[in-house]
């Protein structure tokens, strides 16, 4: 379990279960108000309260599973489904238990309802590599309550014992009379009797969906343009709405003459927001167009000395003064690092970085004077809804919050609601449903950024080149606030972010005293979760350190890691297989390196080794080899698709960064945010090594290590040590991972 | 009014000249497969073809169109048998799969150039941008849909 996960967890400590409903169900953004379902207990979602409603002609067993008559099955997809393949993994769980007929099964996006909500949170959202891990009991007992609701209608139609009965592609069998019924035969029966408070599950060993790679269900339409994102969507009557908001990140709008689009093609209404304004016209590029020619003022508000620079030398005063919250207080770190012959400390920067999801934000809302729904790309339904019902005052039966289909990534972007609230507010302004789209600069410039952090660790080491103790500071501004509101008290009382700790609070490897302090920085830029969270930061620094250890040892990085995981059986097989899969041992060629790391974020086990090959301020990324122990693999193939494409989003971390001057945002699109290219893909080897430990997240394991195992490798390569990233601020950048012949590769 | 083929029909526009086709085969035609993701051209996502070359369509007036055949995704095949759809679903090329509409328009093009691309060119044609970064999976698909051995496991 993921250091996080036990903070939250409701049943790891004593003041779990107040945390949790802290954490996730009390005042939301000062709302004050508490979410009813809060206690209720895991797994016992079988309520039907507000769950989707049934269409003419379908009997609903469980607010999961619906049947028609003539037999098709229709299975709701609650978690979001942002390219993680979750909208098949989740359903042929269930499909595989209730012996559905998989190619048969329809599926149905859940809108926010109480039975679709995370069971271990409470919370409806889609996040922090968890789906699977939350959702996977909760499936399989959704798929054995209908399976036995239809069996036990057929059995009694037969009048046989249900036990008697079993269930194949979407038929009901008895064994002893070979007699079958479809299952919407008996969908009618099935339905009116009572759910199971406590199906029995298929005995193990019968075959079911789980485990073998399933083609994704969303792949069809994703390779012939059908498939609806929330840029796509359509409401009868619908308006589109250009935005454009204050080039400085504190600034207000002061006035916009209106006049100047009145007459434009296409133009409906302006409206002037908080922080900018939207012109609401027939299409969007009418939109566009009339945005362009509107004269708006701002106040630039009170951050114009914000810039990179400045913001930079904000976090290392706070690494030299704190003040610090201390999380972690185990021995005496100031005796271990007296007694220690040798010591090693070292300063780690990580930037701030946007999410910048191909798809730009953008909602379609419809609000009214008594009544508001919106059709969003969203992750974050739960937040969302809470949102809207503040900013419009509307109580929750007058709010209805849909998610598209699909959307265009996530990476914790969508988690946040204010594009949501946005739609809606310009919508009841216009009087009209309406779309908005962020234009790829409002997507970069009004992101909340994976906070930029300073690190410093600090090691003793004993003659042996052994450590003696550890002492580690972080100074990260919050993470969870602007997602989870009701962590403020939290973040008050005990003066650290869990989530920015990640990576940091537990540690795979054996330090005989630890110690570490936490800086909860203050800043006026927004920043939030983005894939890896605390891991990726925190990772960062660790796994660079541990790598100056071994170097100061003048050990081998990967037996240094050895002989610290000594402990820890389950980190060092992976350690272990990572090594020989790369051929670790095998000597490089000159001016190549390779680099390992390791971690265990996200419930899950990850060992990684890049290979790189280092020519001037080029850096060109071979291979990366990731071993990883996820606990099982549901899904072969998403799985490993999770871990790759997670790998070259890692390097998307090495790769560029958003800076600020006077009090703005610098990048706007990808000219300046630039992320990786096709061409400097390396060769991925990815291999799963489940250990049948508790099941793991995936959607965020695979980036974890990368940014330190590159760092690493540019050390293995060229004796430099890269304390800080993206490469561009070393003067390094990315190079094509296939030498472009004739430019005099070696 | 501006006429132009899409997709092998006539169609007929009113629009501003300068509105970039990408907005006119989203918004006039309604085709939406074709993305937008960046506005200036670097991210691709908004790839079809004017007379059988990529273009990126958020970038192209519509004033540009009359005289030449556009293809967007949805005239790629109308049955998903394109040889690189076929591949692309073969190797599950997609994660959010917001860029593959443009990532396929550009393969396309390039495997009509070169019916058996190197990695050299396949690294030089496909700088559309995927977040999620399927990278890997597009260059096996190009391969698996030219006939070319796969290069990885």
């Amino acid at each position: 379990m993921s250091a996080l996960a036990r903070l939250l967890s409701p049943d790891s400590a004593a003041e779990g279960m107040s945390r949790r409903v802290f954490l996730f169900s009390t005042a939301i953004a000062g709302g004050g108000f508490l979410l009813g379902a809060a206690s209720r207990s895991s797994g016992a979602t079988i309520s039907g309260a507000g769950a989707v409603s049934p269409q003419p002609g379908e009997f609903p067993l469980t607010p999961w599973v619906r049947i028609t008559p003539d037999n098709a099955v229709t299975i709701v997809v609650s978690q979001s489904e942002i390219g993680q393949g979750i909208s098949t993994t989740l359903p042929a769980i269930l499909a595989g238990e209730l012996g559905a007929d998989w190619d048969a099964v329809r599926l149905e996006t859940a809108p926010y309802a109480l039975a679709y909500r995370n069971p271990e949170r409470q919370w409806m959202f889609t996040g922090n590599s968890e789906s699977c891990q939350a959702f996977y009991d909760l499936m399989r007992q959704m798929g054995a309550a209908a399976r036995e609701m239809l069996t036990d209608a057929a059995a009694s139609r037969w009048g046989v014992s249900p036990d008697a009965c079993r269930t194949e592609k979407g038929f009901v069998l008895h064994e002893g009379s070979g007699k079958r019924v479809s299952f919407g035969e008996v969908a009618a029966e099935a339905a009116k009797l009572p759910v199971p408070a406590k199906p029995r599950l298929r005995a193990a060993g019968v075959p079911d969906l789980v485990g073998k790679p399933i083609p994704r269900v969303d792949i069809p339409a994703k390779v012939n343009g059908t498939a609806q994102f929330g840029i796509d969507m359509q409401v009868p009557g619908m308006l589109l709405a250009a935005i454009r908001t204050a080039p400085t990140l504190t600034g207000k709008l002061r006035s916009m003459n209106r006049e100047a689009v009145a007459g434009m093609p296409g133009v409906r209404a302006v409206v002037a927001l908080e922080n900018g304004a939207a012109v609401v016209a027939d299409t969007y590029w009418q939109a566009r167009m009339a945005l362009k020619k509107l004269p708006l003022e701002f106040d630039p508000g009170p951050n114009l000395d914000l810039s990179s620079s400045s913001v930079l030398a904000e976090y290392r005063r706070a690494l030299e003064n704190g003040p610090w919250a201390t999380p972690v207080n185990e021995g005496d770190v100031s005796a271990g690092l007296g007694r220690a012959v040798k010591k090693v400390t070292a300063d780690y920067e990580s930037p701030f970085l946007a999410h910048a999801t191909m798809e730009p934000m953008n909602c379609t809302a419809s609000v009214t004077s008594d009544r508001c729904e919106i059709w969003a790309p969203t992750q974050g339904q739960e937040l969302a809804f809470f949102a809207l019902k503040q900013a419009l005052g509307l109580k929750d039966d007058q709010i209805q919050v849909n998610r598209s289909p699909y959307a265009g990534g996530g990476f914790g972007r969508r988690l946040l609601p204010d594009f949501v609230v946005m739609a809606a507010l310009i919508s009841k302004a216009a009087g009209k449903p309406v779309k908005i789209i962020w234009d790829r600069e409002e997507d970069i410039r009004r992101d909340w950024y994976r906070p930029a952090t300073a690190t410093r660790l600090a090691a003793g080491l004993d003659a042996d080149g052994n450590p003696t103790a550890l002492s580690v500071r972080v100074v990260s501004p919050t993470i969870l606030h602007p997602v989870f509101p009701s962590i403020g008290e939290f973040l008050r009382q005990k003066g650290f972010d869990p989530s920015a700790m990640e990576g940091m609070l537990e540690l795979i490897y054996d330090f005989p005293v630890r110690r570490v302090d936490f800086h909860l920085f203050k800043t006026s830029v927004p920043t939030s979760v983005m894939r890896t969270t605390g891991y990726g930061p925190n990772t960062f620094a660790l796994e660079s350190f541990v790598d100056e250890l071994a170097h100061a040892a003048g050990s081998d990085p990967y037996r240094y890691r050895r002989r610290l995981l000594a402990k820890n059986p389950r980190a060092l097989r992976l350690l272990d297989r990572a090594a020989t899969l790369s051929g670790w041992k095998k000597p490089v060629a000159k001016g190549r390196g390779r680099g390992i790391a390791v971690a265990d974020a996200f419930g899950s086990y990850i060992a990684q080794v890049i290979e790189v090959a280092a020519s001037g301020p080029e850096i060109r990324v071979l291979r990366v080899t990731s071993v990883v122990d996820c606990g099982r693999v549901l899904d072969p193939v998403i799985a490993k698709s999770n871990i790759e494409c997670g790998v070259i989003f890692g390097l998307s971390y090495c790769k560029s960064e958003i800076a600020f001057d006077k009090g703005a945002v610098v990048q706007g699109n990808f000219d300046g945010y630039e992320l990786p290219y096709l061409a400097e893909s390396p060769e991925l080897v990815t291999e799963f090594q489940p250990s049948g430990e508790k099941l793991g997240g995936i959607g965020e394991t695979g980036p974890v290590p990368v940014t330190p195992a590159l760092a690493n490798a540019i050390f293995a390569a060229t004796g430099r040590r890269l304390r800080s990233m993206p490469l561009r601020r070393n003067g390094l950048r990315l190079g094509f991972a296939r030498p472009p012949k004739g430019r005099g590769y070696a | 009014m501006l006429e132009f083929k899409v997709n092998g029909q006539l169609r007929r526009v009113d629009v501003h000249p300068d509105t970039p086709l990408l907005w006119v085969v989203r918004e006039q035609l309604g085709l939406t497969g074709t993305k937008f993701g960046c506005g200036i051209a670097r991210c691709g996502a908004c790839t079809l073809h004017v007379d059988g070359s990529p273009v990126r369509s958020c970038s192209f007036p519509v004033s540009a169109a009359p005289g030449h055949e556009i293809t967007t995704i949805e005239g790629l095949s109308n049955d998903v048998s394109h040889p690189l759809q076929r591949a692309w679903i073969a190797e599950q090329v997609p994660q959010c799969g917001y860029c593959q509409s443009g990532m396929l328009m550009t393969a396309a093009a390039l495997v009509r150039l070169r019916p058996k691309p190197t990695d050299e060119e396949i690294d030089f044609a496909m700088t559309n941008l995927c977040r999620c970064g399927t990278y890997p999976r597009v260059r096996s698909a190009i391969k698996r849909a030219t006939g070319q051995a796969e290069g990885r496991g």
